[in-house]
């Protein structure tokens, strides 16, 4: 029986019978999740684009307000979300290297490079974290700290805070622009928010291959695909990167 | 769904043939670690360009360079990294040419128009103040 099969001459792409784009189901469809998910954060940023353009010369510099560096008191512009796209990228290779181990079956290396690809995610979500957390709270936190809150009632009089530093939804000291935190915290956090799932897809994965899950099915695809969802996070970042930080 | 698509005879079973053996795998590695450079260093010139140049270079010469290497980051990523460069033709069109249709339209539309609506602000706030 399985002798007359392989017999039988290989079809055409479109014939029917075999996968037209030469992949499985699986694979096929997380790409095509992954076209959708793209198409969500390329309207996020293209109406980024169309506020940017709208307010051209009020934004707020980059260089200006992100500037802050773990440990160092003098302002590094660029330099720690730098050192978070080397992050990530870095992670992104890892991924790829289980991947390719997946593909030669060996369970060994698949768990080590998956190991230190959740361990650059956490990094990277932990970054991102400590930047929020600057970004809120404004650049002058050592000096003075006056909190949060630009104006408030107290004693039933309104108080302008002239010393608000800061960010929030409502208002932020970079610029007169609401919309310059709006952006930030919806597409970064947004951003975030996949990282984070992508580590746990990846914990994941690390448990299914050591209890030996993906060496009884005889495959390592479920690698493949949990590597395409992280590799689409460090694409998403290589734009969020030049929007947000460099231009 | 594996048992679905197992009824008919012969259909190949695409998850399995994904392997190659400790040679190949050589190579492959060599080529993910010359993809990484590549995007370290591509990254690093980012960075010195945004921190020493932001301001010698013209705004609109900056924004195609930095939009023109982050494309070829991009292309890195989704060619060698997630392996769509070794996929069949159809699988990549499938993918990359109605989303580069679609986004390079809506970037053009979006762009335009904010720059439009940023070129008649004055002219809509004397509108709306003689109304």
């Amino acid at each position: 029986m399985s002798n007359q099969a392989t017999a039988v001459p290989l079809r055409k792409d479109w014939d029917g019978g075999v996968s037209p784009f030469g992949v499985s189901y699986g694979k096929l469809f997380m790409w095509f999740f992954l076209v959708s998910d793209a198409l969500t954060f390329s309207s996020l940023l293209c109406a980024y684009g169309f506020m940017r353009h709208k307010f051209t010369g009020e934004w707020a510099h980059p260089n200006e307000v992100f500037h802050h560096f773990p440990f160092v008191t003098r302002e590094m512009p660029l330099a720690y979300v730098g050192f978070m796209t080397f992050d990530l990228i870095m992670s992104s290779v890892t991924m790829v290297l289980a991947v390719e181990a997946g593909h030669r079956k060996n369970r060994k290396q698949v768990m080590m490079w998956l190991f230190f690809t959740i361990i650059g995610g956490f990094i990277f979500v932990g970054s991102q974290c400590w930047e929020w957390y600057h970004f809120i709270t404004g650049p002058e936190l050592s000096a003075t700290y006056h909190g949060v809150y630009r104006d408030y009632i107290m004693n039933g009089q309104h108080i302008i805070n002239p010393h608000f530093t800061g960010a929030n939804l409502v208002v932020n000291s970079y610029t007169m622009l609401p919309t310059f935190g709006d952006f930030f915290f919806c597409i970064t956090g947004f951003h975030g928010f996949h990282v984070f799932s992508g580590v746990i897809i990846n914990i994941i994965m690390l448990i299914m291959v050591a209890n030996g899950v993906m060496d009884n099915r005889g495959h390592y695809e479920m690698i493949e695909k949990a590597g395409l969802y992280w590799h689409f996070v460090d694409l998403v970042w290589v734009f969020v990167f030049t929007f947000f930080y460099l231009l | 769904m594996s048992s679905f698509f197992e009824e008919y005879e012969g259909y190949p079973n695409y998850e399995k043939m994904a392997t190659h053996d400790e040679a190949h795998g050589k190579v492959i590695r060599k080529k993910l670690w010359m993809v990484f450079w590549i995007m370290l260093i591509v990254t690093l010139i980012e960075l010195f360009i945004g921190y020493k140049y932001s301001e010698s270079l013209g705004e609109i010469n900056k924004e195609y360079l930095f939009i023109f290497l982050t494309i070829a980051k991009a292309f890195f990523i989704v060619f060698v990294f997630m392996h769509l460069g070794d996929e069949k033709k159809a699988l990549k069109y499938v993918i990359i040419a109605p989303y580069t249709l679609f986004i390079f339209y809506l970037a053009f539309m979006a762009i335009t128009e904010g720059a439009y609506t940023w070129h008649i602000k004055d002219a809509i706030s004397t509108v709306l103040m003689h109304q």
